[in-house]
């Protein structure tokens, strides 16, 4: 087991180098940099630009080296953990991002659950009812989050929940609780925001779930042992409960992993259509606008959040399935 | 405990049939058994599919969707580039049967058009005078069929004079009902050439891990862990930006399923390889090595079929998430744009809270992404469930 | 006996409330005005804080001219706007509008920071700044200011690494300045210069003053080398030059440290979702009643996403925005007018033309080069655009079509220029095309080349709007009838530039001429190839701008004609020469139709809240001149008393 967590841990750290490669190309593919973006924006609004401060801001940051050069830089005061500076909000890095991961984290984690809550039930009877007019009909219902385009239907509820609840339009909560301290009426405002993002995010993962619980539990259910107990006399439900729902918990954990990367996408997505203080809308306007180094530094953040998940669920799935630790590479 | 009529009782007390028994003997099926015992692995999937009825339904309508892309200037009323330009931002108008409580041929009213100049809202009203009756099978806008010839033949058409917008009018008075049908072209296949660029890198890579194990397995695990925990958005985005302007659009378009396909393929490399660390096991490939069969052979003649069924429920699975990823680059403007017309290119149009609020027709397409998705995946569920022949 | 008691301590009390009333109103001892100090220093003020109010103006302060329909207002209130980027804290400084010099609401440069200026033989400039005047922070506004600008900060090669601003350079020397008196400045050039007073009111102007007193802690020159070096670490700055540009912001206002002119001073540090602007107690206008201006005491501006601002503004969140309102949204706004305390008002965008056409007269591929070079040509595309029904689908009609030239507002106007070559006649136009040889089509209608190839245009566009591909698609239509077709090509800003300069793009869509409503004394450097990033001619422009080091030089006469009264502006001494200049220009440009105006003067919708009082009902909503509310003087916007209605 230790060594399983070394070998996993040790791998985690070229992986991450290799990510960090493969930003750095990804933000420096479309053409220009973050000046030469900022004229064109400001001269398509009609608007006119301080040459003098740009060429001094070019020459400061190195925007006139080679990219290997750059890149160079950037990993290295990565490694000392100076991320470097934003040119849109004119302020070193670490101190733009700050709420806004943590709030992304809080999303995530309610979207999770609720994708659990709402996956698990259906799973288990879809399993259990298999091809019933329950099943189709459970089944509809959790694909159609997954179906639908996650923008359109954020715009929709948006929309609708300004109409008919008078929530406010975008935003996390009220503007008039914007600064103020934290009290009931800010956490409604801030409930009444969420729900949206975290339902139409949740839908989506839904349906992955829906499937593996239900290929895993009928899986399960054929077994033999299944059959010897049911001849014995156990009920159906502590049946279900006692075995079966262990292995097919299989895929929540393992999930985990998956979920991440699918989830933290659609939620800026999402986010971006919502006006939500996360990650997802500053990360598109960084790369947007090709503020290189805070675009390169929310996205590593987003990497490492996802190879430590995977990493989490790699571990907790060894935990609870012996089978994944035990066996190792080829069995000859 | 037995009654006596039966076999004497065994010590242990177990029933033991009497009845005469010829070791030797066949059993007797009838005609319908044999043909069922010795059908084909695709029969027996066939079969099982048929008792999923949803995914059979699904079939049918993709089938149908698929086919309407070859006739599609046959099906629209009206061309791509129609617009009208009295009717701009017009509401869906629906097909009458009933006029005066009389059954009649289906017919539309007319539309009249006021601008109220108070908030410049343009206002629609049914003008129950007119009726114009719906022809069938009629001429109307030109098209180039193909590119090969010229024709004007519909399926449908407005009334002499009258205007027949199922599904309402956009900004510049184009039909959307016709545009979402000349939509579904590049929506449907759009999925399909990344799919297929996604399995040939998702077995290749997931076979050589699978098959080989050991340090290939090792890299190539490690390579999909990068690509999965690289947040798609920014991939997308990036690999958007970096497609030539110069292309024209059909480039562009295969760019884009490449691109699709280039990010998808891990998830079946990943189900390839477990397929094949366990087919690997099997007795039978043990035997082909043991003949001398090459890896290629073996992987290519042995291992490969035994799993087709799961490879195509997999692509049915992922398709979907093509077509989803389609309208999102299109959402984000990247990707495919105006002019080209696709499901994504038309919701990015409606993708704005004047359209929720004022013309809520105009997110239609939306309606037809999920139906298309939706069909897929009860396809793809039935398809892998039946996939399998030992349940 | 008691009532009369309580009548006489009444009448006791009335009189002393009213003397206490009238506390606040200081005699201005030149000019015998009362000024009166808004009520949101009243604690500042008595606890000594603040200097009394005549001594917080200067000794002549402006007075403000009303507009048409404006009205004295009150002191007090809040104003909430909504904005797209942390960025656009900028936008205090242009909507402030407190300028040096800056433009009147009929667009003529007055003084406003100065208390007047002379302009001699063109070329030199004396400015004079109001004795008295000071910094938002209490410091005295004086010509040191510009000393230490020009000095050190425009002089120094470690603030300034490209060396002297272009904007200084009159055929590339630098004027001489001079401080005469501690409130008086003197820059003299060689030759006119008639780009530096624009450049002074411009919507982001040039700076060519900072507060002294406050940058030159961070100056080398004035502060200890080793503290500017540890103050640039602790700020993860590379070196001083670093910390005194992160601090000397004054367009961007990110600074609320930085003292500033304008009427309200950012008081929020970033990264926020919200700043706070308060009003400056030094800010040197009053009303027409002696009330130190602006009344509004505090503007909030809310950063949020562009594309939920108009839903925002919809539900009332915002009680003054125009800024990413689009004209297609109006009707939605209005129908929030029901809902929430707000009008929505329309006024006219101020380009010459809110979309134009550019045809790329130094395209690479010499058959299309002839083409566009021929006069007919252009005159014949031209003639072929219907922009009526452009304007009628896509602007209910409410537009001004005709060619990119200025607006009727201007006095620069001639309406025979607007319309030129721009009427919708096919017929015309297919007689230009068939006298120009182009006589020859294909199967399809298109005409052919000399060389057979078809006549297919491919227009590009910077993608962002879909405004654009419509339009082309109109276009499209109608340009069939002429025989040509037009393929429409969505790219991205940056790569488009690049293919415009280097001779990929034939043809291209981008927003039309800046100064619609161009007086004589602004520069005309758009109707004359000046510079590479103009669509119909970069490589031209290219020539002019490096001095013939790169690019070509102009072949079509028109554009050489053009060069030279653009020159004839630079060099005009008189606003006589320089209105002829122009007026000659904008000739050439109706005649040559170098370019294919579309439609102008598209409605922009203004949400306005119902409590705001002086905001116009009609304006023209343009960038430069008149920075958006700038000209409108936002200061003397002001916010009744009472309830939201």
């Amino acid at each position: 087991m230790f060594y399983f967590f070394v070998r996993r841990l040790a791998v985690m750290v070229p992986t991450l180098f290799v990510i960090s490669v493969l930003i750095f190309i990804i933000i420096q593919l479309p053409p220009g940099d973050y000046l030469s973006t900022l004229v064109s924006e400001l001269e398509a609004q009609g608007e006119n630009v301080d040459q003098e401060k740009l060429d001094f801001l070019r020459q400061q940051y190195g925007l006139d080296q080679p990219l290997l050069q750059q890149y160079a830089l950037w990993l290295k005061g990565m490694l000392q953990g100076d991320f470097g500076y934003s040119f849109e909000h004119n302020r070193p890095v670490v101190q733009v991002v700050g709420d806004q991961v943590l709030l992304s984290v809080i999303i995530a984690f309610a979207t999770i659950l609720f994708t659990w809550v709402v996956a698990f039930p259906i799973g288990v009877y879809s399993a259990t009812h298999q091809y019933s007019t329950g099943d189709h009909v459970l089944t509809f219902v959790g694909f159609l989050g997954l179906a639908t385009p996650n923008f359109l239907l954020a715009l929709i509820l948006m929309y609708l929940a300004n109409v008919y609840f008078g929530t406010s339009i975008g935003g996390l909560m009220d503007p008039k609780y914007l600064d103020q301290p934290w009290s009931w009426g800010k956490l409604v405002s801030i409930l009444e925001h969420l729900w949206v993002p975290v339902i139409v995010i949740g839908t989506s993962g839904t349906a992955t779930l829906i499937r593996r619980l239900r290929a895993n539990l009928l899986d399960e259910l054929q077994k033999a042992y299944v059959v010897t107990a049911r001849a014995k006399g156990l009920s159906e439900t502590r049946l279900l409960l006692k075995y079966p729902m262990r292995v097919a918990l299989n895929p929540f954990i393992a999930d985990i992993g998956n979920l991440l990367p699918a989830l933290l996408s659609s939620a800026a997505i999402v986010s971006v259509v919502l006006s939500l203080p996360t990650t997802g809308p500053l990360l598109l306007k960084a790369l947007q606008s090709q503020d290189m180094y805070l675009a390169g530094f929310l996205l590593m953040c987003l990497s490492l959040l996802t190879v430590i998940g995977m990493f989490l669920s790699d571990l907790a799935l060894a935990a609870l399935d012996p089978r994944i630790r035990l066996t190792g590479g080829r069995q000859k | 405990m037995s009654d006596h009529r039966g076999p004497a009782p065994t010590p242990l007390g177990h029933y033991v049939s009497d009845a005469p028994f010829d070791p030797s003997e066949t059993e007797e099926v009838t005609a319908e058994q044999e043909r069922l015992y010795t059908s084909s692995g695709w029969r027996l999937m066939w079969l099982k599919l048929k008792r999923h009825r949803l995914a059979v339904y699904s079939g049918y309508v993709l089938i149908a969707l698929y086919g309407s892309i070859l006739i599609s200037e046959f099906l629209a009323p009206y061309s791509l580039t129609h617009r009208h330009t009295d009717f701009i931002y017009a509401p869906p108008q629906g097909i009458h049967l009933f006029h005066d409580g009389k059954l009649a041929a289906p017919f539309t009213y007319g539309l009249k058009y006021r601008l109220n100049m108070e908030n410049l809202r343009r206002e629609y009203t049914t003008d129950e005078t007119k009726r114009y009756p719906v022809r069938f099978l009629c001429r109307g806008d030109v098209y180039d069929f193909w590119g090969l010839f010229e024709a004007s033949l519909h399926l449908l058409c407005p009334g002499e004079g009258g205007t027949l917008f199922l599904f309402g009018t956009d900004r510049l008075g184009r039909d959307l009902f016709s545009r979402i049908i000349y939509g579904a072209r590049i929506s449907l296949t759009v999925g399909l050439f990344g799919i297929i660029f996604s399995m040939v890198l998702g077995i290749i890579f997931g076979g050589l891990a699978g098959y080989y194990g050991g340090i290939v397995d090792s890299v190539v695990q490690r390579l999909i862990e990068v690509i999965r925990s690289f947040p798609e958005l920014p991939l997308w985005m990036a690999l958007s930006a970096a497609l030539p302007v110069t292309w024209s659009p059909i480039l562009i378009y295969f760019g884009i399923t490449l691109i699709l396909g280039l990010i998808d393929w891990t998830g079946l490399a990943r189900a390839v390889r477990s397929k094949f660390l366990a087919l690997r096991e099997e007795d039978f490939t043990a035997a082909a090595e043991l003949m001398g069969a090459r890896p290629s052979r073996i992987i290519a003649r042995h291992l490969v079929p035994n799993f087709t069924s799961h490879l195509i429920a997999s692509a049915t699975l992922s398709i979907p998430s093509m077509i989803l990823g389609e309208t999102a680059l299109s959402f984000l403007g990247l990707g495919l744009r105006p002019p080209v017309t696709s499901w994504g290119v038309l919701l990015s149009e409606a993708q704005s809270i004047n359209a929720v609020a004022l013309y809520p027709w105009l997110m239609i397409p939306g309606l037809a992404v999920v139906v298309v998705v939706l069909t897929f995946n009860f396809l793809g569920d039935g398809l892998r469930d039946a996939a399998d022949p030992y349940h | 006996m008691r009532r009369r008691t309580t009548l006489a301590l009444c009448a006791i009390l009335a009189a002393g409330l009213i003397v206490a009333g009238q506390a606040p109103a200081q005699a201005d001892s030149k000019t015998k005005r009362q000024l009166i100090s808004p009520f949101f220093f009243g604690h500042s003020e008595l606890s000594g804080a603040l200097p009394k109010v005549e001594r917080r103006l200067p000794r002549v302060p402006l007075v403000a001219h009303l507009g048409p329909k404006q009205t004295v207002g009150r002191h007090g209130g809040t104003l909430s706007l909504l904005v797209g980027r942390e960025r656009d804290t900028r936008l205090m400084v242009v909507y402030g509008y407190a300028r040096l010099v800056r433009y009147d609401d009929s667009f003529q440069l007055v003084p406003d920071i100065l208390e007047n200026f002379e302009v001699k033989e063109g070329r030199i400039f004396t400015l004079h700044l109001r004795p008295g005047h000071r910094w938002s922070d209490g410091h005295p506004f004086t010509a040191g200011d510009f000393k230490y600008y020009w000095e050190d900060v425009a002089h120094n090669p470690e603030l300034t690494p490209g060396g002297l601003p272009k904007a200084f350079l009159v055929d590339g020397k630098p004027p001489l300045f001079e401080v005469l008196s501690p409130t008086t400045v003197r820059y003299t050039w060689d030759k006119p210069n008639p780009h530096f007073l624009p450049a002074l009111a411009g919507a982001a102007p040039r700076f060519i003053f900072r507060p002294a007193h406050y940058l030159k802690r961070f100056h080398v020159k004035y502060a200890k080398p080793q503290m500017l070096k540890t103050a640039a670490a602790e700020l993860r700055l590379q070196n001083w030059a670093a910390l005194h540009s992160l601090k000397d912001n004054p367009y961007r206002f990110d600074n609320p440290d930085l003292p500033t002119l304008q009427p309200w001073r950012n008081t929020t540090h970033g990264p926020a979702q919200r700043f706070i602007f308060l009003r400056n107690p030094y800010f040197h206008r009053i009303d027409p009643e002696g009330r130190q201006l602006p009344y509004i005491d505090r503007v909030i501006l809310r950063v949020s996403s562009p594309s939920l601002i108009a839903a925002k503004s919809m539900s009332g969140e915002s009680d003054l925005q125009a800024r990413s309102l689009e004209f297609n949204q109006y009707t939605f706004l209005k129908e929030g007018e029901k809902r929430q305390p707000y009008d929505v008002r329309l006024w006219k965008t101020a380009r010459g033309a809110h979309l134009a056409l550019y045809p790329n007269l130094n395209v690479a591929d010499p058959a299309w080069r002839k083409l566009f070079l021929d006069v007919r040509f252009r005159r014949a595309l031209s003639l072929g655009i219907n922009r009526h029904e452009i304007n009628q689908v896509l602007y209910f009609g409410l537009g001004t079509e005709g060619n990119n030239s200025v607006l009727p507002q201007s006095r620069l106007y001639e309406q025979s220029q607007r319309f030129r070559w721009a009427e919708f006649d096919p017929k015309r136009a297919n007689r230009l095309l068939d006298e120009m040889g182009l006589t020859k089509r294909n199967g399809r209608g298109l005409r052919l080349l000399p060389d057979g190839r078809p006549l297919e245009i491919i227009v590009e566009s910077s993608g962002e709007h879909t405004e654009q591909t419509d339009i082309l698609e109109l276009v499209h239509d109608s340009w069939l009838e002429l025989g040509i077709k037009l393929y429409s090509k969505p790219g991205q800003r940056e790569v488009l530039r690049k293919r415009v300069v280097s001779g990929q793009t034939m043809m291209s869509i981008w927003s039309g001429l800046a100064a619609g409503i161009a007086t004589a004394d602004i520069s005309p450097a758009e109707l004359a190839p000046t510079n590479p990033y103009q669509f119909h001619w970069p490589r031209w422009g290219d020539w002019y701008r490096t001095g013939g080091r790169a690019g070509d030089p102009p072949s079509l006469p028109a554009a050489k004609t053009l060069l030279k009264l653009y020159h004839d502006w630079e060099t005009a001494t008189s606003h006589a020469e320089r209105d002829k200049a122009w007026r000659q220009m904008l000739e050439i440009h109706a005649d040559e139709v170098l370019t294919f105006g579309l439609i102008a003067a598209i409605p922009q919708p203004v949400v306005v809240s119902r409590r705001l009082r002086n905001v116009p009902e009609e304006a023209i909503y343009s960038w430069d001149p008149g920075a958006y509310f700038g000209v409108y003087n936002m200061d003397l916007f002001w916010v009744t008393r009472g309830r939201k209605n």
